[in-house]
C-alpha cells in the first residue's frame, strides 16, 4: 500500500514536472519545429543511405532491405524513449556537476536520481520515435512476422528493457562525474556505440561483435531482439539476454549514482 | 596584412591555448565519433562482400574506405563553430562588447579558431593519415602515396575551412531574427553533411541531382578535397574544382560583410 503511494506521488510530480517542461518549449516554438524537422530529416537521410546500397546488391550479408528497415526501426524506440524521459542525465556529466548546481537536488524530498530525471522531458525524441514507428509499420508486412499476442508481449518487454540499457549505460558513465566533475565526454564514446546496433552483427568481425554483445552491450538494443521477430535465434537469449543485460547496468548504474552522491562535493563557488 | 597579423596573433594565441586545455575531451569526441567510420567501414565490407563486384558505383573497396575516413577527417578539420559562437553571443548580448572594440568582429573569430584548429589539425590528422596510407599499402601491396594529391588537398581543405567558417556566420546571423539556434543548427548540420558528400559521395546520386549538388557550395566543404585525395579528379577537373571553392569563399565573405552591415544597425541588445 505504501508502494502504491509512493509510486503514485512520483507520478504525479512527473506529470507536473512534464508541463512545466513543456511550457518552457513554447517559448521557442519555432525552433523547436525546425529541430524536429532537423530530426526527421536525419532519418530519412539514412533511409535514402540504405535504399542506394540496395539498389545495388539484393541483400546485405543475407538481410534483405525490408529486414535492416526493420531492425533500423526498432533500434530507434529504446533510443527515442530514453531520450524522451532520462535525457538529464547527459547535463550531470556536462555541467551539473561541475557548476556546483547538484545541490539542489540533495535539497529536495525524493531520491536524487528521481529529481533529477524528471527535470527534463526531451521532446525532441519523438521525431525519433515518430520514424521508427513508420519503419516498424512499413517493414511488417514484408519480413514475414507472426503477429500474436505473445510477439506482442515479447516486443513491449524487449523494447522496455532495451531502453534500460540506454539508461544504464548513460548512468553509468555519467555517475563518473561525481569524482571528476566532468563526464560527458566519456558518456558520448560509449553511447555512439549504439550505432553499431542499427545493422547485423555478423557483418562486424568478431572483436567487434564481442564488445557489442558482452562489454558494451547495445546489440541487445536492437539487433537481438529485432532477429528475433525475423525468426532467427531463440527468446531466451535475444529477449531475455536484453532483459540480464538490462537489470545489470541499471544495478551497477544506481549503485554507482548512490556512492557517487555520497562523495559528492559541491564545486567552487 | 602585417598590421592585421599583430592585431589578431593574441586572438589565435588564445584559440591555441583554450583548446589545448580541452585537449583530453576532444580526444574522447574524436573517438567517440571515429566509431561511426568503423560503422561505415564494415557495412561497406559488408556491401561489397554480399554484391560480388569488385566496383560500387565506380569505387573499389579500398577507394571507398579511404573516402569514409577522408572525409571524416576533413570534417573535423574544416569543422567551424561560427554559427554557435556568432548566435550565442547574439543572444546573450555580450556582442555588444564587440562592438565597442576597435577590431573587425569576423576577424577576431576567424584568427581565435585557426588557434583552435591548428590544436585540431596537431592531434588528428598525422595518425590518421597516416592510418588510412598503412591501411592502402597492406590491401593493395604498393605504395599508394601522390605528394601532388596530397598537396592539392591540402590546399582544398583550407579553403574547405575558411568557407565552412564564413558560411557559419553568416548562418550564425540568423540570431538576430530567431534569437534562439538549437533547432535550426541542428537541420542545418544534418543538410550540410548530406550535401556535401558525408554521407555517401555525390557521384552516388542520381545524374541530375549530382550535378547541381557538385556546384553547390557544400561540395567545397567535403566532397572536393576529398575527390583530390582519392586522385579521382583529372587536372582540368582539379583546377575548376580549387577555381570553385575561391569562388565560394569570395562569395560568402561579401555576403557576411552585407548581412553585418544591415544587421548591426538594427541590432538590439536583450540584457547583456
Amino acid at each position: 500500500m505504501k508502494l502504491l503511494k509512493k509510486t503514485h506521488r512520483m507520478f504525479k510530480l512527473h506529470r507536473i514536472f512534464i508541463k512545466q517542461d513543456l511550457k518552457r518549449l513554447m517559448e521557442y516554438k519555432i525552433d523547436f519545429l525546425t529541430g524536429a524537422v532537423g530530426m526527421l530529416l536525419a532519418q530519412a537521410i539514412n533511409l535514402f543511405f540504405l535504399s542506394i546500397i540496395f539498389s545495388q546488391i539484393p541483400s546485405l550479408d543475407g538481410y534483405t532491405f525490408e529486414q535492416i528497415i526493420f531492425i533500423y526501426g526498432f533500434s530507434l524506440l529504446p533510443k527515442a524513449i530514453d531520450h524522451l524521459f532520462f535525457d538529464n542525465l547527459w547535463s550531470i556529466g556536462y555541467f551539473i556537476i561541475r557548476k556546483g548546481d547538484f545541490d539542489k537536488y540533495l535539497t529536495r524530498p525524493v531520491s536524487t536520481l528521481f529529481a533529477v530525471t524528471v527535470e527534463k522531458f526531451q521532446v525532441d525524441a519523438f521525431g525519433e520515435l515518430v520514424v521508427g514507428i513508420a519503419f516498424l509499420c512499413v517493414s511488417i508486412p514484408k519480413v514475414n512476422l507472426d503477429v500474436n499476442l505473445i510477439n506482442i508481449l515479447l516486443f513491449i518487454t524487449a523494447v522496455f528493457f532495451a531502453t534500460f540499457i540506454f539508461t544504464g549505460i548513460k548512468l553509468i558513465t555519467s555517475s563518473i562525474a561525481f569524482w571528476t566533475k566532468r563526464s560527458g565526454h566519456i558518456t558520448h564514446m560509449f553511447y555512439m556505440v549504439n550505432d553499431f546496433a542499427k545493422y547485423p552483427t555478423t557483418i562486424y568481425n568478431r572483436v567487434l561483435s564481442f564488445i557489442i554483445t558482452f562489454i558494451i552491450p547495445f546489440a541487445f538494443t536492437a539487433f537481438f531482439p529485432a532477429s528475433y521477430f525475423l525468426g532467427n535465434g531463440n527468446a531466451l537469449f535475444n529477449i531475455g539476454g536484453t532483459a540480464v543485460m538490462a537489470i545489470v547496468l541499471m544495478a551497477v548504474g544506481i549503485f554507482v549514482w548512490n556512492k557517487g552522491v555520497s562523495s559528492y562535493e559541491s564545486a567552487g563557488s | 596584412m602585417r598590421k592585421i597579423l599583430r592585431i589578431y596573433k593574441p586572438f589565435t594565441h588564445a584559440g591555441f591555448l583554450l583548446a589545448a586545455q580541452y585537449r583530453v575531451n576532444f580526444i574522447f569526441f574524436v573517438f567517440g565519433d571515429i566509431i561511426r567510420c568503423f560503422i561505415s567501414y564494415f557495412l561497406w565490407h559488408a556491401v561489397f562482400t554480399s554484391g560480388g563486384n569488385n566496383t560500387f558505383m565506380g569505387f573499389s573497396e579500398v577507394d571507398m574506405t579511404v573516402y569514409i575516413f577522408i572525409s571524416f577527417l576533413t570534417g573535423i578539420v574544416a569543422y567551424s563553430d561560427g554559427s554557435y559562437i556568432v548566435g550565442e553571443e547574439i543572444r546573450d548580448g555580450n556582442i555588444a562588447m564587440r562592438l565597442i572594440k576597435p577590431i573587425r568582429f569576423d576577424l577576431a573569430f576567424l584568427f581565435q579558431e585557426l588557434g583552435e584548429r591548428t590544436v585540431t589539425a596537431m592531434i588528428i590528422f598525422v595518425p590518421m593519415m597516416a592510418g588510412v596510407e598503412i591501411y592502402k599499402f597492406v590491401v593493395t601491396g604498393a605504395v599508394g602515396f601522390n605528394i601532388w594529391c596530397f598537396l592539392l588537398y591540402l590546399v582544398s581543405l583550407i579553403l574547405s575551412y575558411l568557407i565552412n567558417f564564413y558560411f557559419n556566420v553568416c548562418y550564425g546571423y540568423s540570431a538576430f531574427v530567431l534569437k534562439n539556434l538549437w533547432g535550426s543548427n541542428l537541420l542545418k548540420e544534418c543538410i550540410v553533411n548530406f550535401l556535401s558528400g558525408g554521407i555517401v559521395p555525390l557521384a552516388f546520386m542520381p545524374a541530375g541531382l549530382g550535378f547541381v549538388l557538385n556546384l553547390l557550395p557544400f561540395a567545397s566543404l567535403t566532397y572536393i578535397p576529398v575527390m583530390i585525395y582519392l586522385g579521382m579528379y583529372d587536372v582540368p577537373t582539379i583546377l575548376m574544382s580549387l577555381g570553385l571553392q575561391v569562388f565560394w569563399l569570395v562569395f560568402f565573405i561579401f555576403l557576411q560583410r552585407i548581412i553585418w552591415n544591415a544587421c548591426v544597425r538594427r541590432m538590439s541588445v536583450q540584457g547583456g
